[in-house]
């Protein structure tokens, strides 16, 4: 048997670990198959629900009869939306402000999307779970579906949502957006040129391959309701479980398991956490639902569409002077995040360009399809992908190169931080040498000399924010608890779930370096709602930068006290001590001093030897809410805290006889602030890159006419393959060290997404002469477009809108108008006033019946 | 219901299962192997992916009794060495010296080169697919010792990642194809054990 080779006692100052590719922690139990997942547990007595879903887009519910299905075997309860009526309460979409009701556990009165709950089975095992499913009886009334979004707003459209009053939008506009920058008419009318285009984006899911899913636990007799859930946040699905059931927070306990990814697709509640909890209440036993990979598909929220009417403006040197848009925002049947991700999409896609005038107007809009939320990105590859490509087609009509054009604008101050005309602090930035950067390793000067046939190459630059403070949501907080053990071993507390991000690695390295602690000496506890501090979870690539801020802090208070206790015990002055190899020491003595596990001897069980009056706490907490502004009333505002830096580069080759695009090089040249561990960071460009390629050459989500979802299935909706993927070996970090974030670090998660589906599109356009304005680009598309541009004799064609069959407007005066309802034109001004008005002026409200 | 016996890492596992029992929820439920995951249940993730006599199958495909009598190794048979005791660390710093294996009480060689190159290249992160490329890749690199990138990718082909971009786990493989080289004789034939009662 091998042996583990006898450990020196390291003398000297130990090396830091942030900044190192440090292996990572989690990786063993995930390589030896010990890790559990959701769908790896067994709990004693557990019984299995299963979900029937309807077949329809859009009908009225007539009835729904289990009564058959509970007389299956094995069956021991089921359950449909009208049993529910007035039991649980709705919970629903994030609107300014405002929580709009509209989520259910099941259909009630109406079906919405293909693929809604509409009842559901629980048996002894999953066999005869799913049996007694097939004999559920389902009356509907099927409805015209709306799949297109902007027929969803057209006059005399059917309504979506029933009963529901927006505050803001009307019919099946549930939300409207609007941005007021500058005087963009003025900057039309002094533009030199102006270039307009109408682009659409695709459906994308996450598709992370841990199925959604959970397993609800309560106790009758204590009143304990435990729920292990997939999710990337415990307290949004502790806070909204125990809303929906009426329970006191404190007797709903979500623990994690290990999370296979999310990708944004687990950053709320779902009907199956509901479901799962009622069915064990009125069981008392433990209840499994984990979802099926078509359910996830049908329901488990997909990337939001968008239609944009979009226009650049541009001085003849090719300063950016004007964006206009009026967006169409397919935030699907209902939508937690939809509204959000339109907000803060098209605010920070906005850079990395300080554009002085902007004029957005957003409709928010239902449909029968697929819940939108959040997916890797949140709005930005969206916005990217029309704006980007439009500063392409103004620097083709200046003369200018894509390179050219980007150089000159890109936001380059001569100080930081710099605010930017729609109130972004750019805090650091290397965004321009991210740029020259990407050109450089990509070959742009080289290509445009001398092009290949059939060959081409695209730029696009974007930046990603790193925090979450929404319009609706008004906080950007993570939590530390640190406790020294009594052994001088470490646990971090934290209720942000790490699922793939090595959040064990990256707060490890933080707190080995803080503490002088061994990196192998520290834990991290899984996120459980009865024992971790408070915090949003994990979303908006906040990990790095606010979570890893929070334990920086908690850490550096434990330091203060461990090191407050050492100058005690050793009588020596505290600024002459230091931490290091598992010690405290006189600075000057490095191979002296005391263990941690000395000092954590002493506080739990000598307490005599503390300072008098000293409290005799191993614990420390932090929590960090970052200094970020919410949105104003003319969109405007600092919603991020920092700004990571993404400058990609494509080189495409088209086969104009198969249509197939490959990309053949990629540049990815990122500023993500200090790397905490550069591998890890390296692999989350990577896995970025994926998610948005997947957007440019293939997901999808298909619909037929009456909105049933067509590729529900890996068959048929093209995740990427290995063999699709071009060898990404060409990434570059330049660093900017946040001066905001106490460590200098941004967030990695998302940058990589961004510029994709736009880099792509102009390199294929480069290579094709075909500008594509609907995503994905699929080879069907491409030969489509390339057989169309011949027979018109074209060298540069836009597709589809340049097809002689295109019935969609063509030129700025065709374009929609945003609907100008009075809801639309209401008095901001005097709402701020409103705002500002002292509680006393409205009265005593206690009295109140 | 029926009763069925298959060998899995070395173990011979017997249980009574109702006939429709695919090969994975015999892994998982009647041998309680949990390594082995379902991530679409259609054949097209590669997350199930076990050995049965040195072919690979997506086990989320193949019915238990399809496979009666024979044997299966699946993640947890690559590295049962490393189920010893994990040592514990008291006072002794690594810190600056960092050597995770090492630390864990685990060594090198208690891995499958396949898993330590993933290890070392960064080849998993939510680590959900990670067993079943590990066979995958593994299977492959017995036969293919020489592979190019683009052969690797084309062995993964049936395989899905949606956190890395597949690069570092192309690295990983190319690691592990030059390990195996090096150590023709890394193949632990783990030796049968007494029958479980399930």
């Amino acid at each position: 048997m091998t042996q583990a080779p006898a450990r020196p006692v390291a003398s000297g100052v130990a090396a830091k670990l942030v900044g190192q590719s440090v292996p990572r922690k989690e990786d063993l139990a995930l390589l030896t198959g010990t890790a559990r997942f959701i769908d790896d547990i067994r709990l004693p007595g557990m019984v299995y629900a299963k979900i029937l879903r309807s077949e329809v887009a859009h009908a009225r519910v007539r009835s729904v009869d289990t009564s058959t299905a509970l007389t299956m075997p094995g069956v021991l309860d089921a359950m449909c939306g009208a049993d529910l009526v007035g039991k649980v309460k709705p919970w629903g979409d994030l609107m300014q402000d405002l929580l709009v009701g509209d989520h259910t556990p099941f259909a009630v009165d109406k079906v919405l999307y293909h693929g809604q709950e509409l009842a559901a089975v629980v048996a002894s095992s999953r066999y005869e779970a799913l049996d007694a499913l097939e004999k559920i009886e389902v009356d509907l009334d099927q409805l015209k579906a709306y799949v297109d979004p902007e027929e969803a707003i057209a006059p005399g459209a059917g309504l979506i949502q029933e009963g529901i009053t927006y505050e803001f939008g009307d019919g099946n506009i549930f939300d409207r957006y609007k941005v007021r920058i500058g005087d963009i008419d003025v900057a039309e009318e002094e533009a030199d040129v102006v270039v307009r285009q109408r682009f659409t984006t695709n459906r994308q899911a996450g598709a992370a391959l841990d199925p959604h899913g959970c397993i609800a636990d309560f106790d009758s007799f204590t009143g304990v309701l435990t729920i292990y859930s997939s999710t990337q946040s415990i307290y949004m699905v502790r806070d909204v479980l125990a809303d929906v059931l009426q329970m006191p927070r404190n007797k709903v306990r979500v623990i994690i398991p290990e999370v296979g990814a999310g990708f944004g697709s687990k950053a709320q509640i779902f009907p199956y956490e509901v479901i799962a909890a009622i069915f064990s209440m009125r069981l008392g036993r433990p209840v499994h639902l984990v979802l099926t990979r078509k359910e996830i598909f049908q329901s488990g929220t997909a990337r939001n569409g968008q239609v944009r009417y979009a226009e650049l403006m541009c001085k003849r040197d090719g300063t950016i002077t004007g964006y206009r848009d009026y967006i169409i925002h397919n935030t699907g049947a209902m939508s937690v995040w939809g509204n959000q991700v339109l907000h803060i999409g098209t605010n920070v896609g906005m850079l990395p360009y300080p554009i002085p005038n902007i004029r957005v107007d957003g409709d928010i809009v239902h449909t029968n399809t697929t819940p939108g939320g959040a997916l890797r990105g949140f709005g930005i590859p969206q916005m990217i992908w029309a704006k980007e490509q439009l500063v392409d087609m103004a620097a083709a009509e200046l003369g200018l190169s894509a390179l050219e054009i980007r150089s000159r604008n890109v936001v380059r101050p001569e100080v930081f931080p710099f605010r930017t005309p729609m109130g972004h602090v750019i805090d650091s930035t290397t965004i321009y040498d991210c740029l020259q950067k990407s050109a450089e390793a990509i070959g742009f000067e080289e290509h445009t000399a001398h092009p290949t046939p059939y060959e081409g190459i695209g730029l696009a630059v974007s930046m990603k924010y790193t925090s979450c403070r929404h319009p609706s949501f008004d906080t950007d907080q993570s939590a530390v608890r640190l406790r020294l053990e009594t052994d001088g071993t470490v646990t971090i507390y934290s209720s942000d779930v790490t699922h793939g991000q090595g959040h064990a690695t990256m707060l490890s390295q933080i707190v080995a370096d803080v503490l002088g602690v061994g990196f192998e000496k520290i834990t991290l506890a899984q996120p459980d709602s009865l024992n971790s501090p408070f915090g949003l979870g994990t979303y908006a690539s906040r990990g790095a930068a606010v979570l890893g801020t929070a334990c920086r802090m908690a850490a550096e208070r434990l330091r203060e006290r461990l090191l407050t206790i050492a100058a005690h015990v050793l009588d020596a002055d505290i600024a002459s001590l230091e931490m290091s190899n598992d010690r405290v020491y006189i600075a000057r003595l490095p191979d002296s001093g005391l263990y941690l596990e000395i000092l954590a001897g002493i506080v739990a069980y000598r307490t005599h030897q503390l300072p008098p009056g000293f409290e005799p706490s191993l614990e420390a907490t932090a929590t960090y809410d970052t200094p970020t502004e919410r949105e104003g009333a003319d969109g405007s505002g600092n919603l991020s805290v920092t700004y990571s830096g993404a400058a990609h580069a494509a080189r495409v080759r088209v086969d104009p006889e198969t249509g197939l695009i490959r990309i053949v090089d990629y540049v990815m040249a990122h500023d993500t602030g200090v790397v905490i561990n550069p591998l890890v960071v390296e692999g989350q460009h990577q896995g970025g890159f994926l998610m948005g390629m997947g957007m440019a050459l293939g997901e999808d989500y298909l619909y037929d006419d009456e909105g049933r979802l067509l590729n529900a299935s890996f068959k048929n909706y093209l995740a990427p393959t290995a063999t699709d993927m071009p060898e990404l070996d060409h990434n570059f970090e330049i660093p900017a060290p946040s001066l905001t974030i106490p460590g200098g670090q941004k967030g990695a998660g998302e940058s990589g997404t961004g510029p994709v589906p736009a880099a792509v599109g102009n390199a294929v356009f480069n290579a094709s002469g075909v500008r594509f304005t609907s995503l994905p680009i699929t080879p069907e598309k491409m030969l489509l477009a390339l057989r169309e541009k011949e027979r018109q004799g074209l060298s540069v064609f836009r597709f589809p809108d340049d097809m002689p069959d295109f019935t969609g407007p063509r030129t700025h005066a065709e374009w929609p108008e945003p609907d100008l309802s009075e809801s639309v034109d209401f008095d901001w001004d005097s709402f701020d006033e409103i705002e500002d008005l002292e509680l006393d002026d409205l009265g005593d409200v206690d009295g109140a019946p | 219901m029926q009763d069925v016996t298959i060998t899995i890492n070395g173990d011979i596992v017997t249980g009574t299962i109702d006939e429709r029992t695919l090969l994975l929820d015999f892994i998982r439920d009647v041998a309680g192997k949990t390594g082995t995951h379902n991530g679409c249940l259609e054949a097209r993730c590669g997350c199930c992916s076990v050995e049965v006599e040195g072919d690979i199958v997506k086990s989320c495909n193949v019915l238990a009794l399809q496979v009666a009598g024979r044997s299966v190794t699946t993640i947890e048979g690559l590295s049962k060495e490393r189920l010893r005791p994990v040592e514990h660390v008291t006072s002794q710093s690594l810190a600056g010296m960092y050597a995770p294996l090492e630390a864990m009480g685990a060594d090198v060689n208690d891995l499958h080169p396949v898993q330590v190159a993933f290890h070392q290249c960064h080849a998993l992160q939510c680590g959900f697919c990670t067993p079943g490329m590990v066979m995958v890749m593994k299977n492959y690199l017995e036969e293919n010792p020489e592979p190019t990138r683009d052969d690797v990718r084309t062995a993964i082909a049936g395989n899905l990642c949606r956190c890395t971009g597949y690069q570092h786990i192309v690295d990983a493989g190319m690691m592990a194809a030059e390990t195996m080289r090096s150590q023709p004789d890394n193949s632990r034939p783990a030796p049968a054990r007494p029958a479980h009662d399930h």
